[in-house]
């Protein structure tokens, strides 16, 4: 594959802001403190109703006060997953300086990624229903559950009027929403906030996941979700993710904010449900088409966030993807789940890789996969302590379980023009 | 059961319902002030009104919801809890 140039004349996205609300931490510092520590956040499951069900270990976000983050109008009217996404999004901006204040009415939009909705606030409402009658469910049920309600408040609490979307496409949707981003930004848009959060982990919520095959059902947290391995077992569920400022390059250089990273490519495939090694193809199609958007020849990849689910046929077709994909880089180019140590928080998951592969471009440190010690499957994959590395280049992987395959690729700020 | 609608149970059911918060004296001070003005949306309003009527065990009139400012809900209100009393 032959690099092609980047056209001087398009206007390219940066990242210019990062909020995250993980099991491993809430804010960047403390989330990446964690993460290149190795530590594992995956425990029992504690949330309210969901102790009697058959699912044992979860990544919970803990310490989390919604009360002290966002103001109480929001709060009453969405759910948990929205709650996230508002103090994500808010620590975002922080980062960014950015406000509706100082830009263009339609300057800034909104595009966040969801795949399971606000289960919690959508249980209570149900019960409501059923319990007591249809006149004892709130209005706000109306909103609160749905896929877009976090883009929706966080478009109105923040005042941004500029292209809004809403991503429903399984865990892979956390990437594409960069694209739709980088699509909105290349229209005309100055910035977009985007990212996923998520909190699946209410008893409706849980109960729909309990029937998917690949769910770990695994009692103790340090051998429920170990991709790669020869114990590999299904994955575990999380809550939280990330939340970004994106902007136009020129834009961000002319307010005087440094460009975190570069969101350099993307491409999405779509395989079908439950057919993993048809990812293989699939997978292996989104890297190529990533990294041809991008501009970058497969050796440039410096550090791969691979997708882990953790099921052995799905892990090897992810393997085979690198190789298809990479060919002979794929064996030497250190490959890295942390997710292993947060659980995957479905569209949230590949929101966080998204931050932890910024984070570790800015640190030149390749966080390891937490808990996992045995590696089969021919990938150079980096466990028990993180390692030092100049990172240029980022490729973030990731598949839904329904059949959706993603790859995002990321390069290092200082690749924005001067 | 209070057979009156006061505007200190009105500001608790902003607070409960909507998450606005409001004291009862500024409500009533200013109950000619858009509840948009307060941060009540129509959807709050939705939800205050079907409270009301699960609390008394009261029909309201469907415009209900349409009223704009706090008075006019209290007029609206008040009319039916007096007609039934």
């Amino acid at each position: 594959m032959t690099a092609k140039p980047s056209r001087p004349d398009e206007r390219r996205t940066v990242i210019t802001g990062m909020g995250v609300v993980a099991p491993t931490g809430i804010g960047t510092e403390e989330y990446w403190k964690a993460t290149k520590e190795g530590v594992s956040a995956l425990g029992p499951v504690t949330r309210e109703g969901c102790r009697e069900l058959p699912l044992a270990v979860a990544g919970e976000v803990h310490g989390f006060d919604p009360a002290a983050l966002v103001e109480e109008r929001f709060l009453v009217q969405t759910d948990r997953f929205s709650h996230f996404a508002m103090a994500a999004a808010d620590m975002a901006l922080g980062d960014a300086a950015l406000d509706a204040a100082g830009a263009g009415e339609f300057a800034i939009g909104v595009v966040t990624a969801a795949g399971s909705g606000g289960g919690e606030f959508g249980q209570r409402e149900l019960q409501q229903l059923w319990g007591r009658g249809p006149k004892f469910v709130g209005p706000y049920q109306s909103i609160a559950w749905f896929y877009a309600a976090s883009t929706g408040q966080i478009s109105i609490r923040g005042g941004f009027k500029g292209p809004c979307g809403v991503v429903a496409g399984d865990e892979a949707g956390g990437l594409d929403a960069f694209a739709h981003a980088a699509r909105s930004i290349r229209g005309g848009t100055d910035a977009m906030v985007v990212g996923a959060t998520e909190a699946p982990l209410a008893p409706y919520s849980v109960v729909c996941q309990l029937g998917y095959p690949e769910l770990s059902l695994v009692r103790e947290p340090q051998q429920a979700y170990l991709p790669f391995t020869d114990r590999a077992c299904g994955f575990v569920p999380a809550e939280g993710g990330a939340m970004f400022v994106t902007e136009e390059e020129t834009a961000a250089r002319e307010r005087g904010v440094t460009a975190r990273a570069v969101i350099a490519g993307h491409a999405a495939t779509f395989t079908g449900s439950a057919d993993w090694a048809a990812s293989r193809e699939g997978l292996a199609y989104a890297i190529r088409g990533a990294l041809d958007e991008a501009g970058v020849a497969p050796e440039e990849v410096d550090v791969v966030f691979a997708d882990a689910l953790g099921v052995p046929a799905a892990d090897r077709a992810e393997a085979l993807a690198l190789a298809d994909a990479l060919g002979r880089h794929a064996a030497r180019v250190p490959v890295t789940a942390p997710k292993t140590g947060t659980g995957r928080a479905y569209c949230g998951a590949s929101a966080l890789d998204t931050a932890c592969a910024v984070l570790a471009m800015e640190h030149g440190t390749v966080p390891p996969t937490p808990n996992v010690t045995d590696v089969s499957g021919g990938l150079d994959l980096v466990t028990g302590h993180a390692r030092q590395a100049d990172l240029r280049t980022a490729l973030v992987l990731s598949r839904g379980l329904l059949g959706s395959n993603s790859a995002l690729v990321l390069r290092h700020g200082a690749d924005a023009r001067p | 059961m209070h057979t009156e609608l006061t505007y200190a149970e009105l500001a608790s059911l902003m607070e409960r319902r909507a998450g606005v918060i409001v004291d009862p004296a500024d409500l009533e001070l200013q109950s000619d002030t858009p509840f948009a003005d307060f941060g009540l949306d129509s959807l709050g309003l939705l939800g205050i009104v079907g409270a009301l009527e699960n609390e008394h065990g009261a029909t309201i009139p469907a415009d209900a919801d349409a009223c704009r400012t706090p008075r006019e809900l209290l007029d609206v209100v008040n009319d039916v809890l007096k007609a039934r009393a």
